[in-house]
C-alpha cells in the first residue's frame, strides 16, 4: 500500500495465528496493510482457544477468542493459510523477504467441506487428541476442535503404511484391517473390492508381501494379514452368494477386448467394467481363471472361491468367452474393439534340454497341474516321483504328487536352500508332508529303458548365479548321483504365451511383450499388455496390479487423453516400519500373533481339501487390533463414503508457494514444558497426575470428559492438589525463569474446581505466589477466601497407591517443617512455558539472534518492542519472553505499531 | 500400599477402543454402569476403560446419567440403539 515501498506480494508475513499473531494481523490489516498469516495447525486460535477461562476476570476464553478468529479469517486485508508452514525466509537486496512455504495436504477439499464431521464419525482410526492434550481420542479424520476456524475437517496421514505400500495390486491392507478391527466386516470386503477384485483368491493363495513389510514384524511378529482377509472374504461370501451390484448405469459405448482370464485379465476387466466399457474377455480354456484355475492346486485355492470371485467381475457386465483362443489382434480390431489388453500369461514350462527328456513318464509341471485341476490326474499311486525345480510350481507339483498317492516324492533343485525361489513356508509345509528336498543338484540326463523313465542322473551344482546375479549355473561334473524315478516332473520355469502375437507387437528377446513400463502400451496403438506375458512368472498380486494399471491407461487412451506424464501410482511415501516399531515399543504390551491353524500333515495329504482353518471372529478382530496404524489414516475410505459433499481427496499432495513480503512478524508462541522431564512427579506414569493445560481442558466447556473426573476411573475427585513451578525456576531442567502464568492459572483452575466440585478440598503447593498484574493480587486473595489451601513447600516426589490416589511428598516450609506426605486423589502439575525454537530455523543460519534464555532477542525492548536483530523482522508476544494473555496482546499491539512505522517509512530501503 | 503398575502405551490403548466399544456396548445393554463396573465386566484397567468410554461419549454412542453430589461415579448408558 505505501509510499516508496519495494514491491512485494504482502506487506507483512505473520508466522503463527495464536492470540498474538491474530491481534497483530488484525491491527495491521485495519491500518490497510496487506497481511499474510501462516498457521501450521488446521485452525487459527493457538493455545488460548483451548483454555477454559482467562484470569483474573474468569471470562470465557472461547468467547474472547472466537470473534478474533473469525475476524482474522475473513478480514479483506488478511489472507490466512492454515495447515501451512513457512519453510524459509530469505532477506532480499531491496529490504524485503522471499518466503517459501508449504501448504500441507489435508486430504479434504476445504472448499467443499461443510464441517459436518460425518467423516469423523465414520473414521476407523483412533489417535490421541492433541487439542485435548492426549486426554482423549480423536479420529484420523477430524475437525481440530469444536470452535475451529475455519471449521474444516482434515485427515492425519503420516505416509503410506508399509503393508499398503508393498502390495503390487494396490490393495490397502491397512484399510480393511482397520475395518475388521472396528467390526465392519462387509465394509472391509467392499473396500478390498474397490482396490482389487479376486478377494477370495488372494485370501487363500497370495504370498502376502504385505506381511513381510508389516511394522509389527519388528516386534513380536507380523499381522496375519492374509488370515484376516480370509476371515472377511469367507464371511462376506457366506452371506452374499451373488454379487450385490450389477453393471454400471452408464455405458460409454466403447469396446475393449481382453485376451486371457487370469488375474491380470480379470483385474483389467473389473476396472474397465466399472468404468462403463463393454468388455469381452477371451479365454482359450473351458473355464476362466488362467493360472488360478489350472495352475494352483485346490488345497491352496478351492475352485468355488475362484468362481465366486469371477462372478464379481461378470456382474459388471463383463463377458467371458471361454474356449475362444485368440491369435490375431487384427481380427479383434475387425470385430470392432477399440482397445486390446493382452494378458495371456504363460504357455507352459521350459525344457530341461538334457538327454532322456522325451521319455515316457517325464512330465511338464504346468501340464501335470492342469490335468489335476481338470479332474484327470495322472496315476501316481505307489510311484517314486522326482520333481526338478525350486520354485513354488515345483512345490505345488511335489505336494500334489503326495496327495495322488506317490510312494515317495523327492525334489532336486540347482539352488541352495536360501536361494530357492519358493517361499520358506511353502518349503516347510512340503517337508512336513513328506517331500524330501535336496539342494544344489542339476540334471545331467533322464535315464530310461524301453522309452520309459527309470531314474535321473544328477550333477552337483556349484553355483547358480554369476557376479551380476544373472542365472548362469556351473557344475562339478565329477560329482554325480543317480536316483530312481517312475515319474519325473519338471518345473524349471515358465515361458510366456506370446508367440501368436509376434508379428503384431514387439517382443523382448525372452519372448515377453515389450511395453512402456508406466502405461503398459505395446508397440501397436491401442494395444496394451500386462501380467506374466510382460513380466515373466510373478505373483498373483503383481498380475492384478498390471491389470489395474492397464485399465487406467486404456481408459485415458479411449477418452483421448494423453498418457504422457500421467502417473498411475499416487501412493504417499512409505512410513519407516523400524521407526514405527520403535515408537510402539515404548510401554507397549506384547501381543504375539495368533497363528493360522493348519491340519496335521498326515491328514492333509489324504485329499486336495483346503487344510488351512479360517480365523474365528474374535481371532480376526484381535489380530486386526495388533495393527500399529503406521500411516495413521488407514485409507479405509469410510470417510469417502460418509462425506455428503464429496470433499475427501486422498490423492491431495503438498503445495509449495513462494511469495515476497516487506516485513515479517514472528508470533510463534511458546513450547509447553513436558512434565515427563520430572520423572519423580509421576506424569505419564500415574493416570491421576495431569498437567495444567490438561486441567484447563477438563474445565473447559468443550472438555473431553462429561465432568471433572479422574482419568484413572471416572471418579469425581474430592481432594485435588496443584504443584507449582514444574519446569520453571528449576535449574535441574535447565529453566531458571519464572513462567509468570502458572500461579495465576492454577488459582483460576482452583476457583473453577470449587465451582464444579463444591465439596472438594483443593491444595496449592507453592514456593512463592507471583500475582503481579492488574487485579492479580485480588484474585489471589479471592482464591484464598474460597478456602483453597496454600501449602508453602516444594514437592519432591509423588507416589501412587493401589486405589490410584497419590501420595505427595513435600517440604513443609511454614508449618512444622520437615518432610511430609499428603494424600490426594488428583494432582495437577502446573507446568511452565519454554521458548519455542521454531523461528530460528526459518532464517539463514545464525542471523536471527536469541537472548540468554533462547527467546527471540528484542534489540530494544523499551523503545522498539518487537524489533529483532534482523531489520524488517519483528517478534511478538511469547516469541520474545514468557507472557500471559494481556501482556501478549499489549506486546502484539506495540510491535504492530513498530511494524507499521517501519512500513510507512518505506522499510529497509528508506 | 504403593502401586507400581505403569500406564500402557497411549496409542495402543486408544486403538483398542475400536474393539472394546462393542464389548462396552454389550455390557451396557444389561443396564447403565460406572467405569469401575465396566472395567470389571471387561476385565480391563479402569484408566483404559475411561479413555474408551469418553471416546464413545464424544462420538455419541453413550451418555452419562445424572448423578447426585454424593455419588463418586457417573453411570453411563447407551444412546438409543447404539452402536
Amino acid at each position: 500500500m505505501t509510499d516508496a515501498a519495494p514491491k512485494a506480494d504482502y506487506d507483512v508475513l505473520v508466522v503463527g495465528a495464536g492470540i498474538g499473531g491474530m491481534e497483530s494481523a488484525l491491527t495491521l490489516g485495519e491500518m490497510g496493510f496487506k497481511v499474510l498469516v501462516v498457521e501450521k495447525e488446521p485452525s487459527v486460535g493457538g493455545r488460548m482457544i483451548l483454555l477454559s477461562k482467562v484470569f483474573p476476570t474468569l471470562d470465557c476464553a472461547s468467547c474472547i477468542s472466537t470473534p478474533k478468529m473469525a475476524a482474522v479469517n475473513n478480514h479483506p486485508n488478511v489472507r490466512t493459510l492454515v495447515s501451512s508452514e513457512v519453510d524459509r525466509i530469505v532477506p532480499r537486496k531491496d529490504g524485503g523477504f522471499d518466503i517459501e512455504l508449504t501448504r500441507k495436504p489435508t486430504f479434504i477439499d476445504p472448499a467443499k467441506c461443510t464441517g459436518c464431521a460425518l467423516c469423523e464419525a465414520a473414521c476407523t482410526v483412533a489417535v490421541p487428541d492433541e487439542f485435548n492434550y492426549d486426554l482423549s481420542a480423536r479420529r484420523a479424520a477430524h475437525i481440530a476442535f469444536p470452535q475451529a476456524v475455519p471449521k474444516k475437517a482434515v485427515i492425519t496421514r503420516r505416509g503410506s503404511s508399509p503393508c499398503s505400500f508393498s502390495c503390487p495390486a494396490g490393495v490397502k491392507p491397512h484399510g480393511y484391517i482397520s475395518l475388521v478391527r472396528a467390526g465392519k466386516y462387509d465394509e472391509a470386503f467392499r473396500q478390498h473390492l474397490e482396490d482389487a477384485p479376486l478377494v477370495g483368491v488372494l485370501s487363500r493363495a497370495c504370498y502376502a508381501p504385505c506381511e513381510e513389510s508389516c511394522s509389527r514384524k519388528e516386534l513380536e511378529g507380523a499381522l496375519p494379514i492374509r488370515g484376516i482377509k480370509r476371515f472377511m472374504a469367507d464371511r462376506y461370501y457366506s452371506t452374499h452368494a451373488v454379487p450385490e451390484y450389477g453393471p454400471p448405469r452408464e455405458q460409454n459405448g466403447k469396446r475393449v477386448a481382453i485376451v486371457g482370464s487370469g488375474p491380470g485379465g480379470l483385474a483389467a476387466g473389473f476396472r474397465l467394467g466399472q468404468l462403463g466399457y463393454a468388455v469381452t474377455i477371451f479365454e482359450a480354456e473351458p473355464e476362466p481363471g488362467g493360472i488360478l484355475r489350472w495352475g494352483i492346486p485346490a488345497y491352496r485355492l478351492p475352485k468355488e472361491v475362484l468362481a465366486r470371485d469371477v462372478a464379481n467381475v461378470t456382474a459388471l457386465g463383463v463377458r467371458i468367452e471361454t474356449g475362444r483362443k485368440v491369435s490375431s489382434i487384427a481380427a479383434l480390431r475387425d470385430q470392432g474393439f477399440d482397445a486390446v489388453f493382452l494378458a495371456t500369461g504363460d504357455r507352459g514350462g521350459r525344457k530341461l534340454q538334457v538327454p532322456g527328456e522325451e521319455l515316457s513318464g517325464v512330465q511338464d509341471a504346468v501340464e501335470y497341474l492342469h490335468r489335476i485341476n481338470e479332474g484327470h490326474p495322472p496315476d501316481l499311486a505307489g510311484k517314486a516321483v522326482v520333481v526338478i525345480g525350486g520354485g513354488n510350481v515345483a512345490i505345488d507339483s511335489a505336494r500334489s504328487a503326495l496327495r495322488l498317492g506317490a510312494r515317495s516324492v523327492k525334489m532336486f533343485c540347482l539352488e541352495s536352500r536360501l536361494e530357492m525361489p519358493a517361499h520358506p513356508w511353502e518349503i516347510r509345509e512340503a517337508e512336513e508332508e513328506g517331500v524330501v528336498l535336496t539342494n544344489s543338484w542339476g540334471v545331467g540326463q533322464v535315464l530310461g529303458y524301453d522309452q520309459r523313465v527309470f531314474g535321473v542322473e544328477l550333477v552337483r551344482c556349484t553355483s547358480v548365479f554369476d557376479e551380476a546375479h544373472r542365472f548362469r549355473p556351473t557344475f562339478d561334473l565329477s560329482v554325480q548321483e543317480t536316483v530312481p524315478a517312475d515319474v519325473v516332473i519338471t518345473a524349471i520355469g515358465l515361458a510366456p504365451n506370446t508367440a501368436a502375437f509376434a508379428g503384431e507387437v514387439a517382443l523382448e528377446r525372452n519372448g515377453t511383450i515389450k511395453v512402456d513400463p508406466e502405461t503398459l502400451a505395446t508397440s501397436a496403438p491401442g494395444v496394451f499388455a500386462g501380467g506374466d506375458a510382460v513380466t515373466g512368472p510373478s505373483m498373483i498380486v503383481t498380475a492384478i496390479g498390471q491389470g489395474k494399471r492397464a485399465a487406467f491407461f486404456i481408459d485415458r487412451f479411449l477418452r483421448g487423453e494423453s498418457t504422457e506424464g500421467t502417473r498411475f501410482d499416487s501412493r504417499l511415501p512409505k512410513v519407516d516400519p523400524v521407526q514405527v516399531a520403535a515408537e510402539a515399543h515404548e510401554s507397549a504390551s506384547p501381543r504375539p500373533p495368533v497363528p493360522l491353524r493348519r491340519r496335521p500333515a498326515e491328514e492333509r495329504i489324504g485329499s486336495f481339501q483346503t487344510y488351512e482353518e479360517a480365523f474365528t471372529e474374535d481371532q480376526a478382530r484381535d489380530s486386526a487390533n495388533r495393527c500399529l496404524d503406521c500411516g495413521v489414516c488407514s485409507e479405509c475410505r469410510e470417510c469417502v463414503r460418509a462425506c455428503p459433499a464429496d470433499a475427501i481427496d486422498l490423492g491431495m499432495a503438498a503445495r509449495h508457494e513462494a511469495v515476497t513480503v516487506r516485513s515479517v512478524a514472528l508470533a510463534t508462541g511458546f513450547s509447553p514444558f513436558d512434565a515427563k522431564a520430572k520423572p519423580a512427579l509421576g506424569f505419564g506414569r500415574f493416570a491421576n497426575v495431569i498437567n495444567g493445560p490438561q486441567m484447563d481442558r477438563i474445565l473447559a466447556p468443550t472438555r473431553p470428559y462429561n465432568a471433572v473426573v479422574r482419568p484413572s476411573d471416572g471418579k469425581a475427585p474430592s481432594n485435588v492438589a496443584f504443584v507449582l513451578c514444574v519446569g520453571s525456576r528449576d535449574e535441574q531442567v535447565g529453566n531458571r525463569l519464572c513462567s509468570r502464568v502458572c500461579c495465576m492459572y492454577s488459582m483460576k483452575q482452583a476457583q473453577l474446581l470449587m465451582g464444579s466440585l463444591p465439596l472438594a478440598d483443593v491444595t496449592i503447593y507453592y514456593i512463592d505466589i507471583r500475582a503481579f498484574g492488574k487485579g492479580y493480587e485480588e484474585f489471589y486473595q479471592q482464591t484464598k477466601g474460597m478456602s483453597v489451601y496454600f501449602q508453602k513447600g516444594r514437592v519432591s516426589r509423588i507416589e501412587e497407591t493401589d486405589g490410584h490416589d497419590l501420595l505427595v511428598h513435600f517440604e513443609d516450609v511454614e508449618g512444622g517443617g520437615g518432610h511430609k506426605v499428603a494424600r490426594h486423589d488428583l494432582v495437577v502439575l502446573s507446568t511452565g512455558l519454554l521458548p519455542n525454537q521454531g523461528a530460528f530455523g526459518l532464517f539463514p543460519s545464525g542471523t536471527l539472534e536469541r537472548d540468554a534464555a533462547s527467546y527471540v532477542h528484542e534489540v530494544d525492548e523499551e523503545l522498539e518492542p518487537g524489533a529483532t536483530s534482523l531489520e524488517g523482522v519483528f517478534a511478538i508476544g511469547a516469541a520474545t519472553a514468557v507472557r500471559d494473555i494481556p501482556d501478549t496482546i499489549v506486546h502484539a499491539e506495540a510491535a504492530s505499531a513498530q511494524i507499521a512505522a517501519y512500513l510507512r517509512r518505506g522499510g529497509a530501503t528508506a | 500400599m504403593i502401586a507400581r503398575a505403569g500406564l500402557r502405551n497411549l496409542r495402543e490403548v486408544l486403538r483398542d477402543e475400536m474393539v472394546q466399544r462393542d464389548r462396552i456396548a454389550e455390557a451396557l445393554r444389561e443396564g447403565a454402569k460406572t467405569i469401575p463396573q465396566l472395567a470389571t465386566a471387561l476385565r480391563a484397567p479402569e484408566n483404559e476403560v475411561t479413555k474408551w468410554v469418553m471416546a464413545m461419549r464424544r462420538y455419541g454412542r453413550l451418555r452419562e446419567l445424572p448423578k447426585s453430589r454424593s455419588d463418586d461415579y457417573f453411570l453411563y448408558g447407551l444412546v438409543g440403539g447404539s452402536p
